[in-house]
């Protein structure tokens, strides 16, 4: 059975881009549009890998990213950050959480800022799950 | 002075022995002189102040002598000696200024009390002269200060920057300073004392003027308030001015204006607008990247996808792929347009149209998203909303970015239980305006939310918004002479309302 891999992000675009790039490299694609749905499939599915976007609305990738690495079942989950926004910013915002008492978190297996070429994407997808 | 100096005349050498020893007993320094002559040489050297002369004299008489000392020094004392008995030759030296008599025999009681009075009159003639004089000086201070004072209050007005005018009781002007000159463009000689202020005065300030003077102290000052001063041949001046009535007492003597040019500030106002949006723009430059990156990525996902298709001929992955480029081929158009119309002046283009046509066309544009999200778009459109004149690119626009705003909304709730709903309404409202009204059940915002929508790049969208829909949406409805307001309850909705000046459709 082929591996699966759980995309987060609001934009449908990227979502359908990212879907199809898991499709055509041997992988099932489960897709959710924002981060409270995205961490009912992590939980339900337990995917190999979760590729997420950071700005969502309702829950943002910031939230769903700590939520991952504090839950037992989900926090060896590897997952990809993949973002318009910098990785030095992600990185900030989640040394603030930590200040404000939340325990530390370690960093994301890979960081990918936007656009992302569908070989690079491709390619990091497999040197983390094969 | 030495008061106690006295000049004595008389020919009669035994009256003189006798009279000088025992003046001089009584403390006063004596001169002596024989003759009406030797008399007038001794009083210009020594210039006694009291000089008792004898009237009967060989040469020169008393009555000469008395003239002439008179004559020199008006404020000599002079008493003089008659023979017993001559009333009428005491009168006539009474009546050239002496100023008593005594008679021979001089009794020594007499010439005391007339010597006294002698003396009592020099110290008032001369307290009197010192106190002239303090007069005088006082006088020529007090004179000096309120010129000083006066100087000072003119040269205040003149040097004003501000336009001051003043009036006289009937309104004609009286004072009018540089600063009004530059303000009005005309001369002080043209207007002061010439022209009353309604001739000169914008109508709104004649006005205020009128009714100041009409209703006096009831009403009190006219504050500040900003008019136009339209210049004959010269650019409009925007100047704020204030009035007051002058009283003396409870009478009214005039009124003053003061006029402040307010063309610089204008510039300044506008300039600072000009800079701030210059400034939004440049602040937000990086969520500008990061919308557009999300734009890039769109279409490098969509022409990836359509390589796909391509290879493999596979016409369903060809039509996602291509959707994706035309969806967002239309991001990066909007956004531009967008841009533009944010960075540039634009005035309304007046137009004939049916307000209530374009707001059916916005709904039909919408349908489709709406329906997929199942979501009702509800139209109640006014009858009396006929054609008119305004931008009508302007308002669909507007009503567009508006109902593709509540559609969001209503997507963004999280509430599912709700058939959600979005009202587009359009009445006719007095004074020649058009309510637009777009009103969702969705989502809503909070007060963070409400007092940040009309910042430039902020958006609950995520990456999908630029942040300057309504933005825009508010310079143009502003440049239409409209106005936007917004009510909002979180889990509510929201309602956007727009109201709009039109003309008559031509």
């Amino acid at each position: 059975m082929s591996k699966r891999v759980l995309t987060v992000d609001d934009d449908s675009d990227i979502s359908i881009f990212v879907k199809t790039v898991l499709e055509e490299n041997g992988y099932t694609p489960l897709v959710a549009r924002n981060g409270e749905t995205g961490l009912a499939i992590a939980r339900d599915e337990g995917p190999d890998l979760i590729i997420l976007d950071v700005l969502m609305p309702k829950q943002s990738g910031i939230r769903m990213y700590r939520e991952l690495k504090t839950d037992e079942s989900l926090k060896n989950i590897p997952v990809i950050i993949l973002s318009g926004i910098a990785k030095r910013t992600f990185l900030r915002s989640q040394e603030a959480l930590t200040e404000f008492g939340d325990q530390s978190i370690p960093e994301p297996d890979v960081y990918i800022e936007k656009p992302v070429e569908p070989l690079e994407l491709a390619e990091t997808v497999k040197g983390l799950i094969g | 002075m030495k008061m106690n100096k006295i000049l004595l005349i008389d020919d009669e050498e035994d009256i003189l022995d006798v009279l000088s020893l025992s003046l001089r007993s009584d403390g006063y320094d004596v001169i002596t002189a024989a003759s009406g002559e030797e008399g007038l040489k001794a009083f210009e050297k020594e210039s006694p102040p009291i000089v008792l002369t004898d009237l009967k004299m060989p040469g020169m008489d008393g009555l000469d002598v008395l003239k002439r000392l008179k004559n020199t020094n008006p404020d000599t004392e002079v008493i003089v000696i008659t023979g017993h008995g001559d009333m009428d030759s005491a009168i006539d030296a009474l009546r050239y200024g002496a100023s008593d008599f005594v008679n021979k025999p001089v009794r020594e009681e007499a010439l005391e009390i007339a010597l006294k009075r002698a003396k009592e009159k020099l110290v008032i003639r001369e307290k009197l002269r010192a106190y002239t004089l303090d007069l005088e000086n006082m006088c020529h201070i007090a004179i000096g200060e309120v010129k000083r004072k006066s100087d000072f209050q003119d040269k205040l007005i003149t040097s004003s920057n501000d336009g001051v005018v003043a009036t006289d009781e009937n309104g004609i002007i009286v004072i009018f300073n540089p600063g009004a000159e530059t303000i009005f463009g005309i001369s002080r000689i043209d207007v002061v004392r010439k022209t009353e202020f309604a001739e000169l005065f914008p109508p709104e300030t004649a006005d205020a003027f009128t009714l100041m003077f009409k209703s006096g102290k009831e009403m009190g000052d006219v504050g500040w308030k900003e008019v136009t001063i339209h210049r004959e041949n010269k650019s409009d001046v925007p100047v704020r001015f204030s009035a007051a009535l002058l009283y003396d007492g409870e009478d009214i003597i005039g009124s003053v204006g003061f006029f402040q040019d307010l063309s610089e500030i204008k510039r300044l106002e506008q300039e600072l607008v000009k800079s701030e949006r210059l400034a939004a723009i440049g602040q937000t430059v990086a969520r500008l990247a990061h919308y557009i990156k999300n734009i890039l990525t769109g279409l490098k996902g969509g022409t990836y996808i359509v390589n796909i298709g391509l290879d493999k001929n596979d016409t369903d992955k060809l039509r996602t792929g291509w959707c994706m480029v035309e969806k967002n081929v239309g991001r990066i158009s909007s956004l531009v347009s967008d841009l533009l119309t944010y960075s540039r002046e634009r005035s309304p283009e007046y137009r004939n149209c049916l307000p209530n046509d374009i707001v059916e066309d916005v709904c039909e544009l919408m349908e489709g998203t709406a329906m997929e999200n199942q979501i009702k778009i509800v139209r109640d459109f006014g009858p009396r909303v006929k054609a008119v004149s305004m931008d009508p690119d302007m308002v669909h626009r507007t009503l567009l970015n508006l109902v593709s705003n509540a559609v969001d909304a209503c997507i963004f709730d999280l509430d599912d239980t709700k058939q959600h709903e979005v009202s587009v309404k359009t009445r006719l409202e007095k004074g020649n305006i058009i309510r637009f009204e777009v009103a969702d059940n969705g989502c809503g915002m909070n007060e963070e939310v409400k007092n940040k929508i009309f910042t430039a790049f902020f958006s609950t969208k995520g990456g999908k918004g630029t942040g300057l829909g309504l933005l825009v949406i508010q310079k143009l409805v502003y440049e239409h002479g409209g106005s936007i307001d917004i009510l909002s309850e979180v889990g509510e909705g929201s309602t956007f309302i727009v109201r709009l000046p039109h003309k008559k459709a031509v």
